[in-house]
């Protein structure tokens, strides 16, 4: 995994001096509060002791695995070199440009597992549990778990009770982004199974300022329950922005030519056992929806 | 200037009023339109309709006369004890915990003193005490607990005041009400917008949170495709009927009701309880029954869960296995079906990459037909055995087909993480079924005696 980025104080030059005094140390502020932005440090479960290890010693050695590694990543980097000589995205130009309907996760094997992961409130001290595996027949993925709505009682959380299957970024040749084009797409086609429980769908797209970072388009999966699979259209019209969980004011329609990630998450305050199982997840164009955005963007400062 | 003429105004009053003061001493008299607590309106108002003060010195009414006779009224009146913020509601819960009781509590704090000083700690120990009193999804009750904000007091007069957060801690208060609002879907009214404007103005946080419940709730509303009712039926049968007639995935379904809960009380004083039995089938699943191959066996699976808002249930599933992909028989569809347009038409044309239409390069899952569902009280094999026996009445076929039992099957593996397998080869819970009088004759002919009860479609327990 990458290092995270740690601030450097500026070097001592002729004005060094002088900066320096002016420069917020952390440990100057009453309580030993982090000035860092929350956009650089990860989360951390309050009363967890910081993490103050020097970069040197963050980084593990292991020889077999970095010859693997260089290997993986030679078969990638070949992948990317020679698909732009057959067409955008490996495929003919012609395809690329007319193709209406195109799978983008399904989960056909042990190794489709990896490209996702699994999250629930443990992580910040709750009791839910959720777990991933392959459905019947090596064809479907199925989330499973149990919710628990209890709050950790560490005196500032206040809800709780949530787990989320995401994928993972995709990567190419030495671990560099790559990001999913659908602009040639409006609609998002999943086929699921679910047990009657409201999810939702959360779409990431690659952000510019770190402000952005957990800008996060979201809308809402109602599954029916019962034997029976459920194909569920989306326009991504449809798709809300919000922040941290929280729907913002400006609103303002997904673009779709750098999406990241996926993701399906579950809090509908009942506790209890759930189950997801997801057929295949595609996207395709559906020349009767014409609408650009589902929703207003109305002024900051509304009359009353 | 303008304090100027507020003083002579109150001065003019002051001489005019004192006879009509009321008992306490305070001149920090607010009016609310829609307060249970009564007021006199001896509060000055100036042409911008904005409450006026005394410019100097406390709110003591007036200096002429002295407050000090009205101390010693005053102290024997109030008291001085320290209380806790729960203590109002645990007073009033020890009789019931109803919406009176949380409305007393309310009034009594309101009542208590007029400076309703520690509002903001007594409005959050009362969002906390509301689901315990049951009012949680009652909107006039929040409107209550909005009103004991005093009004006007925290609405911004000049630009500075505005600028700078004014009253944070009870704006804060005001945007927490509002988000438990939010968090049980309970859409606000006038009369919250009404309250917002009169205690924090019309440019504050509170208003704003407000303003963007308007916005969403409404347009989220009716987003769920399957609606499932706020108020859930108690019946466990109408529960049933609810839940199957959602799964069932047809609107041609009817729901049959194959046995109702009922308790009997033997000679031998035992008690013997009978769960209920519903059922359902859809004319195409009937269908697909009447061509199944007798020879394959048929599976009763379950119990898998269904959740109707936060109510689970778990139904039953009879299906077969997937045909292998060498014996599928495609039959071409009836033409009698439709008498106006052909149902299959076989045309030469050619699609061209653009025309490909909604198929996914997927290949399509097929996991066997379903031939009903069921939902009962007790999941043991005796109950579903009674229920096979029920679909025998419109199924002929199922006297014919051996009925295998997979009961704990399915994706309901919760306990362990573990890659189990998924298909329980047939462990001993899968036994063949056998009437008792033929036993281990195998799969044969069977003989079934099916006995439905003729009751009302609603179980004993409900009124009619």
């Amino acid at each position: 995994m990458s290092l995270s980025r740690i601030a450097r104080h500026p070097r001592a030059g002729l004005l060094g001096c002088i900066h320096q005094q002016l420069f917020l140390n952390p440990s100057s502020l009453p309580g030993g509060a982090d000035t860092r932005p929350m956009s650089r440090v990860p989360y951390r479960r309050p009363g967890e002791p910081k993490d103050n290890r020097p970069p040197w010693k963050k980084i593990k050695f292991d020889f077999a695995k970095g010859v693997e590694g260089v290997g993986r990543q030679m078969m990638l980097l070949k992948k990317e070199l020679l698909d732009p000589l057959v067409g955008p995205e490996g495929k003919p130009m012609l395809e690329h440009m007319l193709e209406q309907n195109r799978v983008v996760w399904e989960f056909r094997g042990p190794e489709c597992l990896e490209q996702w992961s699994v999250s629930s409130d443990r992580e910040i001290g709750g009791q839910s549990e959720a777990y991933l595996k392959l459905g019947r027949n090596d064809n479907t993925c199925l989330l499973y778990g149990s919710l628990n709505a209890a709050p950790p009682r560490d005196g500032e959380t206040r809800y709780s009770g949530y787990c989320t299957l995401r994928s993972k970024q995709r990567l190419c040749s030495f671990d560099r982004k790559t990001h999913f084009d659908w602009t040639s797409f409006n609609t998002l086609h999943l086929r699921v199974r679910g047990d009657g429980r409201p999810w939702m769908i959360n779409l990431a797209p690659e952000t510019y300022f770190s402000h952005q970072k957990d800008d996060i388009y979201s809308y809402f999966l109602y599954t029916r329950g019962g034997p029976y699979w459920q194909d569920v259209k989306i326009p991504f019209s449809k798709f809300f922005l919000g922040h941290r969980g929280r729907i913002q004011d400006d609103q303002h329609h997904l673009w779709l030519d750098k999406i990241n990630t996926i993701g399906f998450t579950l809090g509908d305050k009942v506790d209890g056992p759930f189950q997801l199982e997801i057929d295949f997840i595609g996207v395709c164009k559906d020349y009767a929806h014409t609408e650009e955005f589902a929703y207003e963007k109305y002024k900051r400062n509304p009359e009353v | 200037m303008k304090c100027a003429r507020c003083l002579l105004r109150l001065q003019g009053l002051g001489s005019v009023v004192p006879s009509a003061r009321p008992a306490n001493r305070y001149a920090y008299l607010l009016q609310s339109t829609t307060s249970p607590v009564l007021t006199k309106p001896l509060v000055a108002f100036n042409s911008h309709g904005e409450a006026l003060r005394h410019f100097h010195g406390s709110s003591a009414w007036a200096k002429s006369s002295p407050p000090s006779s009205d101390l010693k009224e005053k102290e024997k009146e109030i008291d001085k004890s320290l209380l806790s913020r729960d203590e109002l509601f645990e007073r009033v819960a020890r009789n019931a915990k109803t919406k009176a009781a949380f409305d007393k509590a309310i009034e009594a704090f309101t009542k208590r003193e007029r400076r309703r000083r520690g509002h903001v700690e007594f409005i959050y120990a009362a969002l906390q005490k509301m689901v315990e009193f049951g009012v949680e999804r009652d909107l006039a009750v929040y409107n209550r607990l909005l009103d004991v904000f005093p009004k006007e007091v925290f609405v911004p007069r000049n630009f500075i005041q505005r600028m700078f957060n004014h009253y944070p801690r009870q704006q804060e208060c005001a945007v927490q009400l509002l988000e438990q609002m939010e968090n049980h879907g309970i859409m606000p009214n006038v009369d919250t917008k009404v309250l917002l404007v009169q205690i924090f103005g019309e440019k504050s946080h509170p208003m704003r949170k407000y303003q963007r419940l308007m916005y969403w709730f409404p347009r989220f509303k009716h987003v769920n495709p399957f609606p499932v009712p706020r108020l859930l039926p108690s019946d466990p049968v109408d529960l049933a009927r609810l839940g199957l007639m959602r799964i069932a995935n047809d609107l041609d379904t009817k729901v049959t009701v194959y046995q109702m809960p009922y308790t009997d009380i033997t000679e031998t004083g035992e008690e013997i309880t009978l769960p209920h039995i519903v059922g359902t089938q859809s004319p195409d699943q009937v269908e697909l029954l009447a061509k199944h191959d007798p020879s394959r066996p048929v599976f009763v699976e379950g119990p898998f869960p269904l959740w109707l808002r936060n109510v689970c249930v778990h139904y039953y599933v009879l299906r077969a296995d997937p045909l292998p992909p060498g014996e599928k028989v495609e039959e071409p569809y009836d033409p009698e079906r439709s008498l106006y347009y052909p149902l299959q038409l076989s045309l030469e044309l050619e699609r061209d990459m653009g025309d490909l239409g909604d198929d996914f390069d997927v290949e399509d899952l097929d996991e066997g037909p379903v031939f009903a569902m069921c939902m009962t009280g007790q999941g043991d094999q005796a109950t579903l055995n009674q229920w096979i026996s029920g679909l025998q009445e419109a199924n002929a076929v199922l006297g014919r087909v051996p009925t295998l039992f997979r009961l704990d099957a399915g994706p309901r593996e919760l306990q362990s993480p573990a890659g189990e397998s998924h298909r329980p080869h047939p462990p001993p819970e899968a036994e063949p079924w056998v009437p008792g009088d033929e036993g281990g004759a195998g799969p044969a002919r069977q003989e079934v005696d099916v006995t439905l009860e003729e009751e009302p479609q609603h179980s004993r327990g409900v009124k009619q």
